[in-house]
C-alpha cells in the first residue's frame, strides 16, 4: 500500500479542492434550476467527484479525456473555470459552446477534454482516435474515458473496447458503476456479476476501485496511466459508486432505495478524503475549512457574473455550421 | 497536355494515391482496404506503397470506424474511411449527424473527415448492397455530400472533398466503377464543391440528375433527338451545397424540369430541387416539375423486379416526352 506521504501535499489539496468546487457549484446549480434561471436540465455528479478529481490528478498534460454526464471534476480538474460552468449552463454567449449548448455538453480539447454528445458511448471511440492521433505524432499520450454503467450496454462501449484492443490504444474505459441507468438498476441491464468481467473478452485487463476513495484511485490511476504509457493498450476500470440525485434535477430518484442511498451517504466522497487527509496530518480541519471558503466564494462570484454576461444573439444562428475551407 | 484514359475507380485511386502522396496527415482505413486493396479494389496497392500505418483494415465496426476518424481528425489528422457499402453506414449514423455534423457548431474544432461510401444498384445487390441514401445525409446539416458521374470528377472532387475541413460524404456508384471510361489530364485538377456542370446543353428541357442517372439521362437525352427534342443534362456533382444557381439558370433556359434519382422518391433529394425551384423559380416554368425516380420499395433482388424498380433511360425518355408536350 503507498503511503499518502510519497505524494506531495499540494497534490492532495488540489484533488480535494476540485472535488468542493464541483460539489458547490453543482449546489448553486441546483438552486438556479429550482429558481427557474437555468433553462433546460441539471445534471449533476454529486457523490461521484473523487473519480473525476482523482484521475485527472494523475494524468499528464497530454492525456485526453472524454467526459461523461458526472464528470464536473473531469472539467475542472482539467482547468474549466467554475465561471465556464455557470456560463454553460445558463446559455451565455461567454461560455465554452456559446450557448449551442446547454449544461454537460461542453469541453476544452486545448485542455484535453472533448465535448460529449447525449448519445451514450459515443465519446469513446472518438477518444479512441484522438489517442491513436496523438501516438502518431509521437506523443506519450493514454486517454480517460468516462462511462456510466447504463453506457456499458451500448454498441459503441463494444465496439470502442474492441477497436482499442486491436489497435493497442491506451485507453481507460473507466465505468462509473452509480447503480442506475436513469431509473433503471443494474439488475436489469446486465447479467455479469461484475461489469470488468467482459475486459478478458476483449483481451484485456480489468481493475475495480471505490469510486467513492479520491486517494485510493489516484495511487491506482497513477500505477494503471503509467503501466499504459510503457505497453499501451486499454483497460476496464469499475469504480463503485451511487448518484446521490436523480438522474436530473427534475427526477427525484424515488427508485433509489433510502437504505442504498444510506450505504452512500457515510461514504461521501469529500468527507472520506478530508478524514483521511485529516487522519495522516497532511492537512488541518482549519486548512480545509479555508479552502471550502475560498471555493464557495469562487462560486459566488462566478454565478453572479455569468448571470450578468450576454445571452446569444439570435442573428448569429447559422454561424459555425461549417467551418470556413 | 498529356492525356490517358481511367475508369470511375482509377479516378478514386488516383486521388487516393494523390493525397497519401502529398499530405502525410491523410490515412485511409476500413474493412479489408489493406493488403487486400478494398471490397471494389479502390484502394489496391496502396498499402504496399504507403505502408501498414497508412492504409489499414479494422474490425467491422462502423461506428467505431467513424468515430475514431472523428478522433484523429479533432487531432489534425484527415482520415478517409471506407464504408464497404453505404448500406452500412446506418450503423453508425449518429456519427455523422450528432457527432460530426454539430461539432463545429457547438464547440469550433473543425472535423475533417471524409467517408467513402459505394452505392447504388443495378448489379443484383439487393436490398442491402444498392441502396442509395444521399438524401438522408443532405437532411443534416454540417455535412458536405459529393457525388461523382464521371471518373475525372470522381478524381477531382474527392481531393476537394478531403482538403475540405467538414464532414464530407463521398458517395461512389459502384454500376459507375467499372462502367464509364473517360480521357482526362496526367496532371491531377481538384473539381470544386458546390458546382454543377451542364454535361449536354438542350433547351426544350432540362434533366437535373447525379450519380448513375447522368449516364441514363444523358442516353435518354440522345434518343429524345428523334423526337425532335433538345434536352439538356445537368449533373449537380455535388448535392450539399447544391449548385442552386446554375440550377435556375437551366430552368430559365428550359422552362421544364425533369428530376432523376435512383434513391426512393417521398422526401428523396428530388422533392428538395423541386421545392426550391418552384420557390426561386416558379415564373420561370412552363409545366410541372417531373421526377423519375426509385419507388419507395426496398432494393430488389431478382433483375425483373430491379429492372422495375430502378429508373433508366426508357422512363427518362418516357418521362421526357410527356413533360415536353405538356
Amino acid at each position: 500500500m503507498l503511503q499518502i506521504e510519497s505524494v506531495e501535499r499540494s497534490q492532495w489539496l488540489s484533488i480535494l479542492r476540485t472535488m468542493v468546487r464541483a460539489r458547490l457549484t453543482e449546489e448553486r446549480l441546483i438552486r438556479l434550476y429550482h429558481q427557474g434561471k437555468i433553462f433546460g436540465g441539471v445534471y449533476t455528479g454529486i457523490g461521484q467527484e473523487a473519480i473525476g478529481a482523482a484521475t485527472t490528478g494523475a494524468a499528464q498534460a497530454q492525456d485526453l479525456f472524454a467526459p461523461c454526464i458526472r464528470s464536473m471534476t473531469v472539467h475542472l480538474g482539467r482547468g474549466t473555470t467554475v465561471l465556464g460552468v455557470f456560463r454553460q449552463y445558463l446559455g451565455r454567449v461567454t461560455g465554452p459552446t456559446g450557448g449551442r449548448d446547454g449544461n454537460v455538453h461542453y469541453g476544452n480539447l486545448e485542455a484535453g477534454v472533448y465535448t460529449m454528445i447525449s448519445h451514450l458511448g459515443a465519446m469513446l471511440p472518438v477518444i479512441v482516435g484522438g489517442v491513436m492521433a496523438r501516438r502518431r505524432r509521437g506523443q506519450d499520450a493514454v486517454g480517460i474515458a468516462y462511462i456510466g454503467d447504463g453506457g456499458t450496454s451500448t454498441g459503441d462501449f463494444h465496439e470502442a473496447v474492441n477497436f482499442a484492443a486491436v489497435f493497442n490504444v491506451p485507453v481507460v474505459f473507466l465505468i462509473e458503476n452509480n447503480k442506475f441507468a436513469y431509473s433503471t438498476p443494474i439488475s436489469e441491464q446486465f447479467k455479469c456479476e461484475r461489469l470488468i468481467d467482459r475486459a478478458s473478452g476483449y483481451g484485456i485487463e480489468g481493475y475495480e476501485a471505490d469510486g467513492n476513495d479520491a486517494v485510493t484511485l489516484y495511487f491506482l490511476t497513477s500505477e494503471i496511466l503509467e503501466r499504459l504509457r510503457r505497453e499501451p493498450k486499454p483497460l476496464l476500470l469499475e469504480c463503485d459508486t451511487l448518484r446521490m440525485r436523480g438522474h436530473g434535477e427534475h427526477d427525484a430518484a424515488s427508485y433509489i432505495p433510502e437504505s442504498l442511498m444510506d450505504t452512500y451517504k457515510i461514504r461521501d466522497p469529500i468527507e472520506v478524503m478530508k478524514k483521511r487527509l485529516i487522519e495522516t496530518d497532511v492537512a488541518t480541519e482549519a486548512e480545509l475549512d479555508a479552502i471550502a471558503n475560498e471555493c464557495r466564494s469562487e462560486v459566488n462570484t462566478a454565478y453572479q457574473q455569468a448571470l450578468a454576461e450576454p445571452r446569444p444573439d439570435p442573428g448569429t444562428l447559422l454561424d459555425g455550421v461549417y467551418a470556413n475551407a | 497536355m498529356r492525356m490517358h484514359e481511367i475508369t470511375y475507380l482509377d479516378g478514386i485511386c488516383q486521388c487516393l494515391r494523390q493525397l497519401l502522396g502529398e499530405d502525410d496527415d491523410v490515412i485511409i482505413y476500413g474493412q479489408d482496404v489493406g493488403a487486400f486493396g478494398g471490397a471494389f479494389k479502390a484502394t489496391l496497392g496502396l498499402q504496399e506503397e504507403f505502408g501498414k500505418d497508412r492504409v489499414f483494415d479494422t474490425p467491422i465496426s462502423e461506428s467505431a470506424m467513424l468515430g475514431t476518424a472523428i478522433g484523429l481528425a479533432t487531432q489534425g489528422f484527415r482520415p478517409i474511411v471506407e464504408m464497404q457499402f453505404l448500406d452500412f453506414m446506418t450503423n453508425a449514423l449518429h456519427h455523422v449527424l450528432n457527432n460530426a455534423g454539430t461539432m463545429h457548431y457547438r464547440t469550433g474544432t473543425a472535423v475533417p473527415i471524409t467517408v467513402r461510401a459505394p452505392c447504388g444498384g443495378g448489379f443484383g445487390g439487393g436490398p442491402f448492397h444498392s441502396e442509395e441514401l444521399e438524401s438522408i445525409f443532405c437532411h443534416m446539416p454540417g455535412i458536405k455530400v459529393l457525388y461523382p458521374a464521371f471518373p475525372s470528377d470522381a478524381r477531382g472532387l474527392l481531393h476537394s472533398g478531403v482538403t475540405d475541413p467538414n464532414p464530407v460524404i463521398y458517395l461512389e456508384n459502384k454500376y459507375l466503377y467499372r462502367h464509364v471510361k473517360e480521357l482526362v489530364p496526367d496532371k491531377f485538377e481538384p473539381i470544386p464543391i458546390g458546382v454543377a456542370r451542364i454535361c449536354r446543353p438542350g433547351k426544350d428541357a432540362v434533366i437535373i440528375t447525379y450519380g448513375a442517372m447522368v449516364h441514363e439521362s444523358l442516353k435518354a437525352a440522345e434518343q429524345a433527338v428523334n423526337h425532335d427534342h433538345d434536352v439538356m443534362v445537368m449533373d449537380l456533382r455535388t448535392l450539399k451545397p447544391y449548385d442552386a444557381d446554375a440550377i435556375i439558370g437551366a430552368v430559365a433556359v428550359t422552362n421544364r424540369v425533369l428530376v432523376v434519382h435512383e434513391g426512393w422518391r417521398s422526401c428523396g433529394f428530388g422533392a428538395e430541387l423541386a421545392a426550391m425551384i418552384v420557390e426561386r423559380g416558379f415564373h420561370l416554368l412552363d409545366a410541372p416539375i417531373y421526377r423519375v425516380t426509385a419507388p419507395d420499395s426496398p432494393v430488389p433482388f431478382a433483375p425483373e423486379l430491379e429492372d422495375a424498380y430502378r429508373p433508366n433511360h426508357n422512363k427518362i425518355l418516357q418521362a421526357l416526352i410527356e413533360l415536353i408536350e405538356y
